[in-house]
């Protein structure tokens, strides 16, 4: 017992470790790196040299890729510090990562050992109001819902640093990039641990910087108009805009409630509201839940997850698995006592907005060509089950339902993740292009066979296959909807749940399969892109083969709930299994994959472009869904025509009437003193006149005041 | 109306008179003649309120000295042209004439409505001490070492004096 | 009647807004000093009346308005030389005695 709680209050090491990796790399690794460069001849000029210094600022030099000059430079060999700085990162969180698995697997076998409601594990007061009006303190909290989410964070980030080695093997910036993921998993963390909302906000705002950091990874890459994809650096503007949106309404959120209440912490919070008025707090929450729609990239502040994928493809598993749309999920976790308190209402539009993102998501990722698109918009789907999720399940099931949908989601997600960046890099080696589209893949199944298997066990485990991981989780999910008689949720969800399968699987048959292949063109058959594609390194198939397991068993994790709430209820194989419900969802999701199966194994592609193309109505739907409803040109027009117009107004405001009346007072003066210096005659007598007739003013005014008694 | 109370006024008629005729005459060397018949009668004026010492000082320095400058002046300084107009006004004299009349009606009134600190009717007696008059009694305050006296201000006077005999060469000089 | 402390004061009053007016109105600056010197002399006659009118010993043997008429006429004196070798020496320079003419020191 005793040990145990030394174990839990050592818990800050996990969080602190890839900030020191960060320290490490930046300060230690890089430097070195950089000291240990090999100087440029000594006929260059000092100028020079701090060019190529400048340029190749992690000790690499510019590769020599000249029919690809748009994308980010390549190295033909990575440096020893640069190589160092990834052996850091890796062999820290490794270490993180045991760690935390020890102590979740000790509360999960030993409840006792951590008590109920947590244990601070690092407490510092910042400032005390004087006279204990509020306090401002940073407290890290490690609780169950805490530990589940830390052991995915470390989990899949180590995973993630781990196949980086491999993925990012020539690509300059390598130590840079481990620097910019520590200190992405390290932000995670800090919303992992936060025990009030001004610590969760800080590492709210940390991930999204380190997000915007990652996704445009590339600097140098340019945006490709004729595939809708945009250029990385705007990619990952739009990110940290998008979510500035969203974080208006969290800070507006915490604001209202640290004024009712006058504190931050969860804890004092879930006491606190219940003497707020309920609509207030109603208002409150949903504000709140704005700073999740932009983190975790609901409607409609969806779109910069899409445009997300155009950083490193690691990046992409990091932050749809673990670290940035999790937050959003976690932070409702986190804060369910409070809509709890603030009743249906909030619930209720958690809910919908989930629903409506995860049919929204899921129809547009049926017709996606771009690889990691479909898994994009997949994400924001799975994150729409999520929020439905947290929406219905009431305070008997607590957050757990939502965070057992992340917890699974995260391995399978990962895994599909680093999957596609394994097609997307033999591709890379065999075309020396960069192709991600799926048109010119298919039947890469025999030729990278890892890869392969390990993508169908995430397509399964995501389309809610029986008795694979998100079967567990997502049916769950469904199933709670309709227990609740929220008819609507439940035939989105379950319709979306058919989608789903539809697309993934549509998605994996495009790659790995095609018409042609053997298992009736599941496994091989043409491909239809260059060169030869062969399977990745080892360390990019061992992540995959790593997270091939959790994306099935994850999901027998059945006393989930209860683990993160005590006394909410167990899940029962039998139970499950018996459930009429369930087997509707089976059959949905089976019906999913049946049609994909269908058009893309049994039908030749070109006939069923053909067909498309060929009925104006199907064309129409294609191209609707294809550019997402047409939401980010909306959002274009918006921008450019309502927000710019009131800017130009206030712009105008500023220029005329501001820049007015500060320019005008200056002209006034000046005004004043052009025209009345005419004033100053020169002349002796002039100056009399003034004088003396001011004095004669001055007396006539003083003698008939005081003679008619005005003064006294 | 005793004798004291006649002269005032044949004295004060022929001052503001005089005074009239300076600022008024158009001959600039007319108005210089009215000046010297000013200072004249502003001496009787002080003999009037017992100050000799100070009656032939503005004959010997104003009706002496100042006028002579001023006729000197006006001699080296002739206006050409305007022989018979030689003292003309500007176009400001409407306003000059509005602000004097307000300043003196202000005053004069200001005079005959506030009360004084002195007395308003004079008494012969009792100013100075028997055996001293006037002339005596000024030089006591003006040079006595060792009394009640005016002897700092006389000597910084004779200072102003100097520099401004000095500041009159330096500007007047032909150079 | 005999007389009284307010005709010196009112002939002062008189004679001063003459003078004011001779300095404000005349466009020869000989006669502006001339205004000026009877500005001056109305002061002085308001002094000496106030210094004869003034019974309360032992300040009244101090004879203060006297002396200060004293001071002024020396002044005065003063005025007069530097005013009058200025105007000679504008006169030599710009062939003029006309205030209005002399506006050197306009904007």
């Amino acid at each position: 017992m005793v040990i145990a709680m030394a174990l839990y209050q050592y818990a800050w090491a996990v969080l602190l470790a890839p900030l020191l990796s960060f320290v490490v790399i930046v300060f230690g690794t890089r430097v070195w790196d950089l000291l240990s460069r090999p100087h440029i001849a000594a006929t260059t000029t000092h100028a020079e040299e701090h060019a190529v210094e400048a340029h190749g600022s992690e000790g690499e030099d510019y590769g020599e890729h000249g029919e690809d000059d748009d994308d980010d430079p390549k190295v033909p060999r990575l440096s020893a510090g640069a190589i160092a700085s990834g052996y850091v990162a890796i062999g820290i969180m490794a270490l993180a990562c045991i760690y935390s698995w020890i102590m979740l697997l000790t509360s999960v076998f030993n409840r006792q050992s951590l008590p109920a409601g947590g244990i601070d594990v690092l407490h510092y007061d910042w400032f005390v109001q004087p006279g204990g009006v509020a306090s401002y303190s940073i407290i890290f909290h490690l609780d169950t819902l805490a530990l589940a989410m830390m052991v995915v964070v470390t989990t899949v980030s180590l995973l993630v640093y781990f196949y980086s080695q491999g993925y990012m093997e020539d690509s300059a910036g390598y130590a840079r990039f481990f620097a910019y993921l520590t200190l992405f998993t390290f932000s995670m963390l800090v919303i992992v641990f936060a025990e009030n909302f001004l610590v969760i906000f800080v590492g709210w705002e940390l991930v999204g910087l380190s997000s915007y950091l990652l996704i445009g990874f590339w600097i140098n890459k340019r945006a490709k108009p004729a595939e809708l994809r945009p250029s990385p650096s705007s990619a990952a503007l739009q990110a940290f805009v998008a979510n500035r949106v969203g974080d208006v309404g969290f800070i507006i959120g915490i604001m209202i409630l640290f004024a009712n209440t006058g504190t931050f912490s969860f804890a004092q919070l879930s006491t606190a509201v219940t003497h707020i008025d309920k609509n207030l707090l109603t208002v409150a929450m949903i504000l709140v839940f704005c700073g999740a729609i932009g983190k975790s990239a609901q409607v409609p502040l969806h779109v910069w997850l899409p445009s997300a994928m155009e950083g490193p493809t690691p990046v992409s598993a990091l932050i749809h698995a673990a670290t940035m749309v999790a937050a959003g999920v976690y932070m409702i976790a986190r804060t369910f006592p409070l809509y709890v308190a603030a009743g249906p209402a909030a619930f209720g539009t958690v809910a919908w907005v989930g629903a409506i993102t995860a049919l929204f998501a899921a129809t547009v990722a049926l017709v996606q060509s771009d690889f990691k698109r479909v898994l994009a918009y997949s994400t924001i789907s799975q994150l729409g089950y999520m929020f439905v999720g947290l929406g219905v399940a009431g305070s008997e099931y607590g957050p757990g339902l939502g965070m057992f949908h992340l917890f699974t989601h995260a391995f399978f997600k990962a895994l599909l993740f680093l999957g596609a960046g394994s097609v997307l890099h033999s591709l890379h080696h065999a075309t020396h292009r960069e192709v991600q589209d799926m048109r010119l893949m298919g039947g890469l199944g025999p030729k990278m066979p890892i890869t392969a298997i390990t993508w169908l066990i995430a397509t399964l485990s995501i389309s809610g296959f029986p008795f694979f991981a998100g079967f567990f989780s997502k049916d769950t999910i469904i199933n709670l909807t309709a227990e609740r008689s929220d008819w609507g949720l439940y035939i989105i969800t379950l319709g979306t749940a058919g989608l789903t399968a539809f697309y993934m699987l549509r998605a994996y048959i495009l790659a790995f399969g095609g018409k042609g292949g053997s298992f009736g063109g599941l496994w091989g058959g043409p491909y239809r892109g260059e060169g030869q594609p062969h399977e990745s390194p080892i360390t990019i198939t061992l992540p995959l083969i790593l997270l091939a397991i959790p994306s099935v068993i994850a999901g027998y994790w059945f006393g989930f709930f209860d683990y993160i709430q005590p006394g909410a209820p167990v899940l029962n194989l039998s139970t499950i299994l018996s459930d009429a419900k369930t087997w509707i969802g089976v059959v949905v999701a089976l019906a999913g994959l049946a049609v994909a199966y269908t058009l893309y194994c049994r039908v030749d592609a070109a006939k069923l472009h053909a067909f498309v193309q060929n009925n104006a109505l199907l064309r129409a739907t294609h191209n609707f869904l294809y550019h997402a409803y047409y939401i980010n040109e909306l959002y274009d027009l918006l921008i450019r025509y309502v927000v710019l117009g009131i800017s130009h107004i206030e712009q105008a405001f500023d220029t005329y009437v501001v820049d007015g009346i500060v320019n005008g007072v200056a002209r006034l003066a000046l005004l004043l003193g052009r025209d009345g210096r005419y004033v100053e005659t020169g002349r002796v007598q002039s100056y009399m006149i003034g004088f003396f007739g001011g004095v004669a003013v001055l007396a006539v005014l003083v003698f008939a005041l005081v003679t008619f008694g005005v003064g006294k | 109306m005793d004798l004291a109370t006649l002269i005032f006024w044949i004295i004060a008629v022929i001052l503001v008179g005089s005074a009239l005729m300076v600022v008024g005459l158009r001959n600039i060397v007319h108005s210089a003649v009215a000046l010297i018949l000013l200072f004249a009668m502003a001496a009787g004026i002080y003999v009037l309120l017992d100050a000799e010492f100070i009656a032939i000082v503005q004959i010997l320095i104003y009706a002496g000295a100042v006028t002579i400058l001023i006729l000197f002046a006006l001699m080296l300084t002739r206006i050409t042209g305007q022989q018979s107009r030689t003292n003309p006004t500007n176009k400001q004299w409407w306003i000059a004439l509005v602000i004097c009349t307000l300043l003196g009606v202000s005053i004069i009134y200001a005079a005959t409505t506030s009360p004084h600190a002195v007395a308003t009717v004079g008494s012969d007696s009792g100013q100075l001490p028997a055996g001293i008059n006037n002339v005596v009694r000024i030089g006591q305050l003006l040079y006595s070492p060792t009394q009640y006296s005016f002897v700092l201000p006389f000597e910084i006077a004779s200072l102003v004096l100097l520099v401004a005999i000095i500041g009159a060469i330096v500007i007047g000089r032909e150079d | 009647m005999g007389l009284t402390l307010n005709h010196f004061l009112i002939l002062g009053a008189i004679l001063f807004c003459i003078g004011l007016y001779g300095a404000i109105s005349k466009r020869n600056a000989i006669a502006v000093l001339m205004g000026i010197e009877i500005m001056l002399n109305a002061v002085n006659v308001t002094m000496i009346g106030f210094s004869f009118f003034n019974h309360v010993k032992p300040y009244s043997t101090y004879l203060t308005g006297q002396i200060f008429a004293i001071f002024i006429i020396t002044v005065a004196a003063a005025e007069a030389a530097v005013a009058l070798a200025m105007i000679i020496a504008i006169y030599r320079k710009r062939e003029t005695v006309d205030v209005g003419e002399i506006d050197i020191m306009k904007w």
